[in-house]
């Protein structure tokens, strides 16, 4: 296997065909931001939120994953549960946004408990297709169940006073439960990185990833490790669909829909690699936000309308994983043999 | 049968291009470890050579590295001569190259029979065939029943793999590797985790295909007792390196293997 | 035991073992034929649905999930972007039919054609990857083509309503809902058609497992590592079992595009890529007919559930318990994906076939036993 440069490391000057992308994407910036500023600050701010959705998502599933070898398909139905949870807090109970936001992840985590325990326990050491299958039933009972209970229509929630109203920010107006969206999800992502990265906790589970026999020869107790990371995965995800849910409302199509995109974050960013996902979460979300600006702007500049694809934006991520993984078989930040 | 006096000293080897298997500079990297470290290994056609070394030592890795399980991070393989570094892995045994593995890996769903039956199957229609007319499980099954007489598997047959005893699964394993119609066979510690009489029987077996199949044996062992019955030469690997190549008695009388086996089983304890 | 009864016996036992390793030889394509003739008939049953009219659709599914579970059960690899290539069967003889006026078989012929190409092309890029990594390329490669689809690239595909009109090839003709096929003055039910038609296929899969080549990729399943160590091209043949997967796959969408008379975007779902993967495991991934099983339970009860509405015991005519289970059964694929779970869990590869036949053996050796002991 060649050894591919870490990007930053590498020390090789651009070449001509690399220049030339990098030069027509800067220039289709600056085009699009100068003919169409409010469009193009609403669509990197819609792009940033919706890619640190899928980052909210792919933390738990790339933990899971990482630690128990387990690929949760039903990550993205624990998404959806935390969006109608907080439906039935607010909505149906009456209860207010703040104490849904809290309360309705944690109740996620104790589905997630139930998964944890009924389920994906007796197959940490089998083959990782049958994790996948298994998850995969789990994701289907779950949809089933949601739309018994809630029923099949599309939801929505009213968020609080304080965070419905929009923010003028001259060129264009911004909701503000999307800036709140980016706080919680930055400030989440910021406490998972720390408990993983600064803790004995964390280093424990670290260990426990890279050689599990060790770590447990060593008198980890990998089992409590393990409910409390899947667990914290399952309310990470809830949150998430907390915060969708308030944004934008619900049906019982978004966890399919999500757990495809997470599933293509974690893979873009590298298996195992909990930055990489930050950083694909990132990519994919403004790509698949900006694509449709650019290609309209480069359409009027060009007077080729045949470039403005249209619903573009909804295939770019996928194409995006599907380049990355043919130019870096591991993902951007992937670790060597994992998974492989 | 090589001669003893070939004029050769205790850690030399023969010219790689004259052996039935060979390898110079062999080095295999994993990040900061170097498990093989610059080996050179030359074995003639007709010997039995054993491996022997500490845990840790690099054997198996050698032996990955020389079927190209593993892609070695420097050096060059031979086989009969002929430079083989880049031909990958599942070419090799096309080539006469074959191994049995240290741990049990079988198909393991499948009978005893079908395990043979397969590797029968590819050794006659190479790497890829579009073999899509006729039942397979009924083809090459003559063949694959003389393999199964030959290591005692016969009445076990149409037992599934997963099913048969340790002793078997590395009868099977044996088998299998028979099946490529080898040249040069290496096993990986075929008597591992074997009571003493079906370590008896293996360490025949292996006495056995070898003289009539006039096979080129390499072998990892731990057991001294069998390596010193059994080998024409012995290679002792220590920390990914050659210590000494060489008779038996030679090797038993060498000074660096007697520091390096003793001194590490005064460290191990 | 006299002397006699016991030269009957033998005799009798040398007949039945001569048919015995007969039918134990074929027994796939004799088990096929009888399934695919006796498919409508049993669900027409009163007591099952009552009407025919899905065993067309049962039957189409079961060959395209028996042309998953080549993938899956055979080679061991994960697809979900199966959907893919039963869309590509479907629309581009829909599209020769409806755009280009070709008679059925050159559209058909084409559809195979250009699914095996895709799937070639596919596959030379993903089969060495990891199994996480190819299922999740699958994936994308399923979505782009769903993408396509709805983009209508130059009017051929029609978009989100996909391909109605037009697409229906000469030689069927529809009375009063129902379909026939009109052939050189013969005239015969839609249903047979589909029957034959199925029945090929599956014996082409059953010819392709049986094969040289079905039995590497058995062992590749098995042991990859080994497989590759004794001398396989593992991505050969990964690649050429992909691609032969997807070609049996798009003939099973030129049929469900004739039964449905054109082609619809939901055909390119991930949706359609999951349903056929939980068919398959559910029914069971280990064996021929498992995938087959398993379509007809999936199928049979979307139907038969959720028009469901009252369980009534023990007969309609003496109603003494009756149950409103309207409410609950038209929710048929929690309890389906809760089958789905305990089997993962419990054995992955055995499904409702491999269970269905652990019963049948069991009771055979019961029966044998009892017959010894008397």
């Amino acid at each position: 296997m060649n050894e591919i440069p870490l990007p930053g490391s590498s020390s090789r000057s651009l070449s001509l065909a690399e220049a030339a992308i990098w030069s027509v994407l800067l220039l289709v910036t600056v085009l699009s931001a100068v003919t169409r500023p409010g469009l193009f600050v609403d669509q990197v701010l819609g792009g940033l939120v919706y890619g640190l959705i899928l980052v909210l998502i792919a933390l738990g599933l790339s933990i899971v994953l990482g630690l128990l070898g387990i690929v949760n398909f039903a990550h993205g139905a624990l998404f959806m549960l935390g969006a109608y949870f907080s439906y039935q807090f607010m909505a149906v109970w009456g209860v207010s946004f703040w104490i849904a936001l809290i309360a309705a992840p944690l109740v996620v985590g104790l589905v997630g408990v139930v998964i944890e325990r009924g389920v994906l326990r007796y197959l940490y050491d089998e083959d990782p297709l049958n994790g996948l299958l298994a998850t995969f039933g789990l994701s289907l009972m779950i949809g089933e169940a949601t739309r018994a209970i809630w029923g099949g229509a599309p939801k929505s929630v009213a968020a609080p006073q304080i965070l419905s109203k929009g923010m003028d920010l001259g060129i264009t107006t911004v909701a503000r439960i999307r800036l709140f969206t980016v706080l919680v999800a930055v400030i989440v992502i910021a406490a998972v990185y720390l408990l993983i990265e600064r803790t004995d906790f964390g280093l424990s589970v670290r260990a426990g990833v890279l050689d599990r026999e060790m770590a447990e020869f060593l008198g980890v107790n990998m089992n409590v490790r393990f409910i409390s990371m899947f667990v914290l995965g399952a309310t990470i995800a809830g949150l998430g669909g907390v915060l969708r849910g308030t944004a934008v409302g619900m049906d019982v199509a978004m966890d399919e829909q999500f757990i495809i995109l997470a599933f293509v974050v974690v893979v873009v960013g590298g298996i195992g690699s909990l930055f990489g996902s930050v950083v694909a979460g990132l990519l994919i979300g403004g790509t698949a936000y900006l694509t449709p600006l650019y290609l309209s702007t480069l359409a009027s500049i060009t007077n080729i309308e045949a470039i403005n694809v249209p619903g573009i934006g909804g295939l770019v991520p996928y194409l995006v994983m599907i380049v990355v993984l043919l130019v870096r078989p591991r993902g951007l930040f992937g670790q060597e043999g994992f998974l492989e | 049968m090589p001669e003893t006096d070939t004029g050769e000293r205790p850690g030399t080897e023969a010219d790689v291009t004259d052996a039935a298997l060979g390898a110079t500079g062999l080095t295999k990297r994993f990040g900061g470890i170097v498990a093989v470290d610059d080996v050179n290994i030359a074995v003639p056609t007709g010997e039995l050579r054993a491996v022997i070394g500490p845990n840790g030592a690099g054997k198996t890795t050698l032996f990955n590295t020389l079927t190209h399980a593993l892609a070695p991070t420097g050096g060059e393989g031979y086989l009969h001569g002929e430079e083989i570094t880049h031909v990958p892995q599942e070419q090799r045994p096309h080539r006469g190259l074959a191994r049995s593995f240290q741990s049990n890996e079988l198909f393991n769903e499948l009978t005893v029979l079908e395990n043979v039956r397969i590797v029968v199957q590819t050794s006659e229609t190479g790497t890829f065939s579009f073999g899509l007319l006729g039942d397979g499980r009924s083809q090459h099954v003559d063949r694959a029943s003389e393999i199964l007489e030959s290591v005692g598997l016969s009445r076990k047959r149409e037992t599934t793999a997963k099913n048969l005893s340790h002793g078997d699964q590395r009868r099977l394993g044996i088998a299998m590797a028979l099946a490529t119609d080898p040249s040069v066979l290496l096993l990986d510690e075929p008597t591992s985790g074997l009571g003493s009489k079906e370590t008896g029987q293996i360490t025949d077996l292996i006495r056995t295909v070898q003289e009539d199949l006039g096979l080129t044996l390499m072998l990892i062992e731990h057991d001294m007792g069998i390596v010193l019955s059994i080998s024409d030469r012995i290679t002792v690997l220590n920390r990914g390196r050659v210590l000494a190549t060489g008779t038996p008695a030679e090797v038993q009388a060498n000074q660096e293997v007697q520091d390096a086996y003793l001194g590490g089983m005064k460290e191990e304890i | 035991m006299s002397d006699r009864t016991s030269t009957i016996n033998s005799n009798e036992v040398g007949v039945f073992t001569a048919l015995q390793s007969v039918v134990g030889r074929y027994r796939v394509p004799i088990g096929a034929l009888l399934l695919v003739f006796s498919v409508r008939p049993v669900v027409s049953m009163d007591l099952l649905l009552g009407y025919g009219a899905v065993a067309n659709s049962i039957l189409i599914w079961m060959l395209f999930a028996a042309s998953f579970n080549i993938l899956l059960g055979y080679t061991g690899l994960l697809s979900f972007g199966h959907a893919m290539f039963l869309g590509i069967g479907a629309y581009v003889t829909a599209i020769g039919l409806a755009r280009f006026d070709s008679p059925f078989v050159l559209s058909a012929l084409v559809a195979l054609l250009v699914a095996g190409v895709v799937a070639y092309l596919i596959a030379r890029l993903i089969a060495q990857k990891g199994e996480i990594y190819f299922a999740m390329l699958t994936l994308a490669f399923g979505t782009t083509a769903h993408f396509v689809a709805n983009y209508d690239p130059g009017g051929l595909t029609g978009g989100t309503t996909g391909i109605a009109g037009g697409a229906v090839p000469a030689w069927i003709e529809t009375e009063r809902g129902l379909k026939y096929v009109s052939l050189g003055g013969f005239q015969f039910d839609w249903y047979f058609f589909v029957a034959a038609a199925v029945f090929v296929g599956l014996l082409c899969i059953w010819q392709l497992v049986r094969s040289p080549f079905g039995r590497t990729l058995v062992a590749i399943r098995e042991n990859r590592d080994l497989a590759r160590a004794m001398g396989i091209n593992t991505y050969r043949y990964k690649v050429w079992a992909f691609t032969l997967s997807g070609v049996v796959a798009a003939y099973a969408g030129a049929i469900l595009e004739v039964n449905e008379q054109g082609a619809t975007l939901s055909l390119l779902t991930v949706q359609t890529s999951g349903d056929v993967i939980l068919m398959t495991v559910l029914g069971g991934a280990n064996y021929f007919f498992g995938p087959l099983a398993g379509a007809f339970v999936w199928l049979f009860a979307e139907d038969f559930l959720t028009d469901f509405e009252t369980l009534v015991l023990p007969l309609e005519q003496f109603p003494l318990i009756r149950v409103d289970l309207s409410g609950v059964l038209s929710y048929w694929q929690f309890f389906l994906g809760l089958l789905f779970v305990v089997a993962v869990v419990v054995a992955p590869r055995e499904g409702i076939w491999g269970l269905f036949r652990s019963v049948v053996k069991k009771a055979v050796d019961r029966i044998k036993s009892e017959r010894d002991n008397a």
